[in-house]
């Protein structure tokens, strides 16, 4: 085990223990902290895409809303509990996403342009198919997290704790896929599909691959909000926050890091609602798009590289 | 080995290939030259599967039609190929080029093959260097050819290899060619401009003019046709010598 992965473990092993010894009294830092954790998931997914498919997604509402959605018609219409209905609703998303196939063969802006329709083709029929969704009424009443064990995972630390154990595994999958042959010529696809293709890589399955992957794990994040929040409507489950957030986040912490953009959406969301927002009650994104743009401009590899360069400068200086 | 039969191809209302037929064996090393636009990469294009030919022409390779296949099918069959601009895969190291060309060409990684490629095309010493931005031309073309090694290939599709390249890097680039024809038993399909490497390395040349193959035979009487010279040479045949590489 490397030292980078001996630090994310000791890290994880104490956000385990302080986050909820700090903040499990005051409900609402720890409300923060849990959506915090819902862009996180969604930031890790798309950044999979996104830096191992080599796929800029605008449309990661749709997974995270079919996500949302299937889970909630799953425990409330069919009684499936609702630890099983999470990860069978990351399933559904797949499923869904299969209709995205097609939209492999485009790259670029169309893939994401393309993706984006799909997005919007998804909340419309959440809007129109009334008889499963109830429409734009939204749906109501959705069970919230089991108790486990007499853990109650629908408190606030629970909810916690599971996104958290999620959000590790997550990491840990993206890791191991990128560590892996198929990982290694994904990374190589990106500048070089042909050259990749010709030595025998069959990029449209590896792609679609990395496709299937992410809206797993993003209908998976979008099935635990829905039993977070307990309620779904089109316009919410599908937002194009949630297409735009993660970018956002993923770039911010450095999209081409494994750990860097669910550090970036921990970051941005906590410091926009707990710093931005006290400054500037309304338009407080502002700021928050201000920063990005700043660090695009300076910084374009992300936050994550930025301070391990710095770490480096400071280890250099302190050796010479 | 390799057979075209009728093959054409078009981009919009340009033919670029025009009814090419043509075979050659696994144990032969064959020279394709032509003018600038001949259509010589065209080809080598669709023999790999990157350009797909019109309808009625046939690719055949290893005893199967390959026409319709997917490139990385294509690949996994034993069809290797070089692009004449170096195509190193990005975000990678020499080295993991060639684990990606073993694994995912001939389905499995060999650390052992793999330094042994290394080591045939004078690569050990830059295994781990950035692929894309750590290498010299001549280091990149031998890349490759090492990539294509890696699949393990039964014929190697050469696009210009030699293009660039000083005398004494040319000549010794030559020999390691040679020696993987010998000593791996590869057939070896080459685009080359150069009539002398082309008449010391091939024991047959074809010629392409305008998308059309305009001869084929060995390199003594390739270039001493009247057509060829006047399509393409420009100048008087190299007779003498030729065609002595393998002979």
């Amino acid at each position: 085990m490397n030292a980078m992965r001996r630090t994310a473990f000791a890290l994880l092993a104490v956000l385990y223990v302080a986050v909820p010894a700090a903040l499990g009294s005051n409900n609402y830092l720890m409300g923060l902290v849990v959506s915090s954790l819902i862009v996180a998931g969604v930031a890790v997914a798309w950044a999979l895409l996104g830096n191992l498919g080599g796929m800029v997604s605008f449309g990661h509402a749709a997974f995270f809303g079919v996500g949302g959605y299937a889970s909630a018609l799953l425990t409330m219409k069919l009684g499936i509990p609702v630890l099983l209905a999470i990860p069978l609703a990351g399933l559904v998303a797949v499923l869904f996403s299969v209709a995205m196939l097609p939209a492999l063969r485009l790259s670029g802006p169309y893939f994401a342009l393309a993706i984006l329709a799909y997005a919007q083709i998804f909340r419309i029929l959440a809007t129109e198919m009334e008889f499963l969704t109830h429409g734009s009424g939204g749906i109501s009443q959705i069970p919230v997290l089991p108790t486990i064990a007499g853990f109650d995972l629908s408190s606030r630390t629970g909810q916690f704790l599971l996104l958290l154990t999620l959000l590790a595994a997550f990491l840990a999958a993206y890791d191991a896929i990128r560590r892996s042959h198929y990982g290694i010529a994904l990374r190589a696809m990106h500048d070089s599909e042909d050259a990749t293709r010709v030595v025998g890589v069959n990029s449209v399955l590896l792609k679609s691959w990395m496709l299937f992957v992410s809206a797993f794990m993003t209908g998976v994040i979008g099935a635990v909000n829905a039993h977070v929040i307990n309620f779904l409507e089109p316009d919410y489950a599908f937002s194009g926050i949630w297409s735009v957030l993660p970018i956002v986040a993923a770039i911010f912490g450095g999209y081409r890091t494994v750990t860097g953009p669910a550090i970036g959406a921990v970051v941005i969301y906590l410091v926009d609602q707990l710093v931005f927002k006290a400054l500037v009650s309304t338009g407080h994104q502002i700021i928050l798009g201000s920063v990005l743009a700043l660090m695009i401009l300076f910084a374009p590899d992300g936050l994550l590289p930025l301070l391990r360069n710095a770490l480096r400068r400071m280890r250099g200086a302190s050796h010479a | 080995m390799l057979e075209l039969a009728n093959v054409t191809v078009r981009f919009g209302g340009l033919t670029a290939v025009q009814d090419i037929s043509f075979r050659m064996g696994g144990d032969q090393v064959v020279g394709l030259v032509g003018p600038n636009g001949a259509g010589k990469t065209t080809l080598f294009n669709v023999i790999s599967g990157l350009v797909r030919p019109a309808s009625g022409s046939r690719v055949l390779f290893a005893g199967g039609d390959i026409t319709r296949l997917p490139l990385h099918q294509r690949a996994r069959l034993g069809l290797g190929r070089s692009f004449q601009i170096p195509q190193p895969m990005h975000e990678l190291t020499v080295r993991e080029n060639l684990i990606v060309a073993q694994r995912f060409g001939a389905g499995r990684v060999d650390p052992r093959k793999i330094d042994r490629i290394l080591e045939l095309m004078d690569l050990t010493d830059q295994a781990e260097r950035d692929a894309a931005n750590g290498l010299a031309l001549q280091e990149l073309k031998r890349l490759e050819v090492a990539k294509a090694l890696a699949t393990e290939p039964k014929l190697l599709l050469l696009d210009e290899v030699l293009a660039g390249l000083e005398t004494v890097a040319k000549r010794a680039f030559m020999a390691k060619l040679r020696e993987l024809h010998e000593t791996l038993g590869l057939g070896i399909l080459i685009i080359e401009h150069d009539i002398e490497t082309i008449s010391s390395l091939c024991h047959r040349v074809a010629v392409l003019d305008f998308g059309q193959l305009i001869a084929d035979g060995t390199p003594g009487e390739v270039f001493s046709n009247p057509d060829v010279i006047r399509s393409y040479t420009g100048a008087e045949p190299v007779v003498e010598n030729a065609g002595v590489g393998h002979a």
